[in-house]
């Protein structure tokens, strides 16, 4: 029986395809995740806990391993094994953090000599690390041999202004009205029990919102509301204790109002 | 009949127009709505991010045909106008008709993309909007002026011959110019979203729109999707000739799409061949953007696509070499050169090993041991860009040299200086081969910003070396001695295979780079401008890609086959009425002045 051309002509289209889908399929599978934001703002953390969050950073979200190694010559950018040490001697007059804080922030000020100046700032988009990023980051760089030294108040309180990438379009503008929403957190919703925020509440139990809509995305806010696990929990707080409630017990222009009084609080 | 059919085509072709001709008399209620809207909807059961990227895929796969195959069917209008042959008009309108029938599923497939985007993607859509509205009436009115054209281009086929085929060829010139304005309009789109301009810190246009279109990946863009249409339009021409070349029921069919398949296989290869350096350029840009994104793209989590990459490309070499190879089985006096053919395998199927090697493996502790290092101490040197460089360039001179002697298989010079222009030709191939190698292997001894610059003296080598071959060969060559006429439509069966593994793989590879395309962006709609916060901003792993390439791939030819079957169907019964279904009798007849 003579097979017709329309089917060897697609049985053999299929098996080529299907041994590239096949070969596709049999290397290594890395997917890219989007990062996650981290905030240490309020919270107790320890130097330990900020170089454990900053060193995650590096080879996350900071997209610092690209180019940087930590004990390796790399071809595009310097070694940074022992940086710790070495950033206190290598610009007259500049610490150890401040010369950290500069190469991360202004990364064109000093470009090592033999070393393209390809870096971008770790705080504007793409790489968009937040003030506790920053923060977290320039611990960890000071922990590789040398003594971690820098406090939130270092970090400049600009830093990370830009980093959300929301653009002008992406800006939330929400239609609740800012009073509701802060009688609703001394009330309804009772987030005052656990939360600071401004003026309203005094409870050191969750972290202080005091100056939330500076530090984080109008979309980490809203989705923090209704997702309190899945957004993950602020370092030096316990897990597991905002309840996952309100998405049930809000109703739509109530969550809408306490969203508009959050984002009040720069 | 037949004027029905015009204006329901006509209808189905503006349709996308007219959407969008909606959507922009929507925009100022969608602007006063847009902070009530939500960022995103699910579509039913596939997800947003799949649904868009399978029609995204398909349109683009269509456009890029009914783009790319009016290039190179006005051309051979033009020959078959110039030289009176008719057969070079037959196939041009061949060619045409095949784009046409595909005209009409491009444009429903762009209304769907459109409508995904506002329905699914309506932050983003509106965020696009902002900065490109003033791009949509431009577009809607190119499209009315492609569509009007390209009809009239292909219904005034009998209508406009004779004294009046300049005007007809006017036309054909005429949609290639629309077709290629509309490409560079929707690249702007696309390649903000890769590497924005003219906005400020907010994502808000600073100045005029023309800052926002001309970012740095747009002209690297046009260039490479205008070269790669012609590529992808050629190998579909030719898998379509294939297809009817092995369903033949005479020796004159047989002929004719032996002919046609090595035409549409010609213009691939000719246009393949200046591809990569398109890539050089566009990936220059990348990393002149934003060195991140570079190094993401060649380095990071996409390094593994770049493998398969070179082995679909070391296919489409193999594949066009061999198909030339057999090809010149059925031409008296190509036994001359048949000699050459195995050293230029082992050299295609050597580069295709090295291009295909990965820099690092997956390895156990032991094998690392075993190895010294994560490298491995051998074959860990070919996997660097300076020995993948090294081999393309020498695989693109190779296959130059198949089409060379292929072109000169049954012709011999009668110049007298002809001895002195082969060696010359030699010579260039020799020192661009050599040049090549140099900075290949320079290039491992000097830092990765200076191995950057020697790819442009390698391409330019290579470059060079086939303008000089090309200038000698084509007076060397005008009014030679034939050792005989092409025997069309007795080549090897398999060589249609061939055409068939082409098309195929250049369709799943334009699936791929699409792929790469969009993913170098990450989790951002617009790179470092707007994030993309959807659930689906995950960019998948290759095997995921490769699964959801390989079913749109299947989708795509199974419906050109459908439309092209559509096609045949209304063409039944009125071919003694009509010029061009009365194809020329090519058998055995080759024109000498080929």
């Amino acid at each position: 029986m003579r097979v017709p051309v329309g089917v060897r002509v697609g049985v053999f289209a299929l098996i080529v395809m299907g041994g590239y889908t096949y070969f596709a399929n049999s290397i290594p599978q890395i997917e890219s995740k989007p990062p996650q934001e981290l905030s240490l703002e309020g919270g107790n953390v320890t130097p330990a806990q900020l170089v454990k969050a900053g060193e995650e950073i590096f080879h996350t979200k900071g997209s610092c391993e690209i180019c940087h190694r930590i004990g390796q010559k790399g071809t595009r950018a310097p070694d940074l094994a022992g940086i710790g040490a070495r950033a206190g001697k290598t610009k007259p007059g500049m610490s150890a953090k401040q010369y950290i804080l500069e190469s991360l922030l202004q990364p064109g000020a000093y470009v090592v000599e033999g070393y393209p100046n390809i870096m971008p700032q770790v705080d504007k988009p793409p790489i968009g690390l937040n003030r506790s990023e920053v923060w977290a980051l320039t611990a960890f760089l000071e922990s590789l041999g040398g003594t971690v030294d820098v406090t939130l108040n270092d970090i400049p309180p600009t830093v990370g202004a830009a980093a959300a990438g929301g653009g002008a379009a992406a800006e939330v503008k929400l239609p609740g009205d800012p009073k509701a929403g802060e009688a609703i957190f001394a009330g309804k919703a009772g987030c005052i029990a656990c939360h600071k925020a401004g003026k309203v509440g005094a409870s050191p139990v969750g972290p202080d919102l005091s100056h939330i809509a500076k530090i984080q995305t109008s979309e980490y806010i809203m989705k923090k509301i209704l997702d309190p696990v899945g957004s993950g929990t602020v370092a030096g707080y316990p897990k597991g204790v905002m309840p996952p409630i309100f998405g049930q017990t809000l109703t739509a222009k109530e969550y809408v109002d306490l969203v508009a009084f959050l984002l009040t609080l720069k | 009949m037949r004027d029905f059919r015009v204006v329901r085509q006509a209808g189905w072709a503006l349709l996308p127009v007219a959407t969008l001709l909606l959507a922009m008399a929507a925009l100022p209620a969608d602007a006063q709505e847009a902070a009530k809207e939500p960022a995103y909807r699910a579509f039913p059961l596939l997800g947003s991010r799949l649904a868009v990227w399978a029609i995204a895929q398909l349109h683009l796969n269509f456009a890029a045909f009914i783009l790319g195959v009016p290039i190179f069917a006005v051309i051979i209008e033009i020959i078959g106008w110039r030289t009176a042959q008719e057969r070079y008009d037959w196939l041009s309108h061949q060619f045409v008709k095949l784009t046409f029938a595909a005209f009409s599923t491009t444009a429903l497939l762009g209304s769907f993309l459109l409508f995904l985007f506002v329905a699914y993607y309506p932050r983003f859509w509106m965020y696009m909007t902002s900065i490109f509205f003033p791009t949509y009436g431009i577009y809607a009115l190119l499209f009315f002026a492609e569509t009007f054209t390209v009809y009239l281009w292909y219904y005034g086929w009998d209508w406009l011959s004779g004294p009046r085929k300049w005007i007809h060829v006017g036309l054909g010139v005429l949609s290639n110019l629309f077709g290629t304005a509309i490409l560079l309009v929707a690249n702007s789109w696309v390649t903000f979203m890769m590497s924005p301009a003219g906005i400020d810190e907010s994502g808000a246009l600073k100045g005029s729109v023309w800052a926002a279109i001309n970012n740095y990946t747009w002209m690297p863009i046009n260039i490479h999707r205008l070269i790669a249409n012609i590529v992808f339009g050629g190998t579909i021409a030719a898998a379509y000739a294939a297809f009817r070349f092995l369903g033949a029921t005479s020796d004159e069919e047989r002929a004719r799409y032996d002919w046609m398949g090595y035409v549409g296989n010609f213009v691939a290869l000719s246009a393949f061949i200046v591809l990569p350096f398109a890539g050089y350029y566009l990936g220059r840009e990348v990393y002149a953007f934003n060195q991140t994104m570079g190094i993401t793209m060649m380095g990071g989590f996409m390094s593994w696509l770049w493998i398969i990459q070179a082995i679909l490309i070391g296919i489409l070499f193999l594949g066009s070499n061999y198909y030339l190879w057999l090809g010149m089985e059925r031409i008296p006096g190509s036994e001359r050169y048949r000699k050459y053919v195995p050293p230029m395998l082992i050299i295609l199927t050597l580069g295709f090993l090295i291009w295909a090697t990965p820099r690092t493996l997956v390895v156990t502790m032991d094998e690392v041991r075993a190895m010294g290092g994560t490298h491995h101490p051998v074959i860990g040197v070919f996997g660097v860009m300076s020995a993948k460089n090294t081999v393309v360039n020498l695989m693109i001179l190779t296959t130059f040299l198949s089409y060379v002697l292929y072109r000169r298989a049954n012709r011999v010079s009668t110049r007298s200086w002809a001895g002195t222009g082969m060696a010359v030709q030699w010579a260039a191939m020799g020192i661009a081969a050599a040049i090549v190698t140099y900075y290949g292997v320079k290039g491992y001894f000097v830092e990765s910003i200076v191995r950057i610059g020697y790819s442009v003296y390698q391409v330019e080598a290579v470059l060079g070396a086939i303008v000089v071959v090309m200038a000698i060969d084509i007076p060397m060559f005008r009014g030679a001695r034939s050792t005989g006429a092409i025997r069309w439509g007795t080549i090897a069966p398999r060589s249609q295979y061939v055409l068939i593994l082409l098309a195929v793989t250049f369709t799943w590879l334009m699936g791929l780079m699409g792929f790469a395309r969009s993913g170098i962006r990450q989790h951002w709609h617009v790179y470092g401008v707007m994030r993309d916060n959807s659930v689906d901003a995950v960019t998948p792993a290759l095997g995921y890609a490769a699964n959801v390439i390989t079913i749109v791939t299947i989708v795509f030819f199974a419906l050109v086959t459908f439309i092209f079957w559509l096609g045949g169907l209304g063409e039944r019964g009125q071919a003694a009425g009509h010029a061009h279904a009365a194809a020329p009798v090519l058998a055995g007849g080759s024109n000498p002045r080929r």
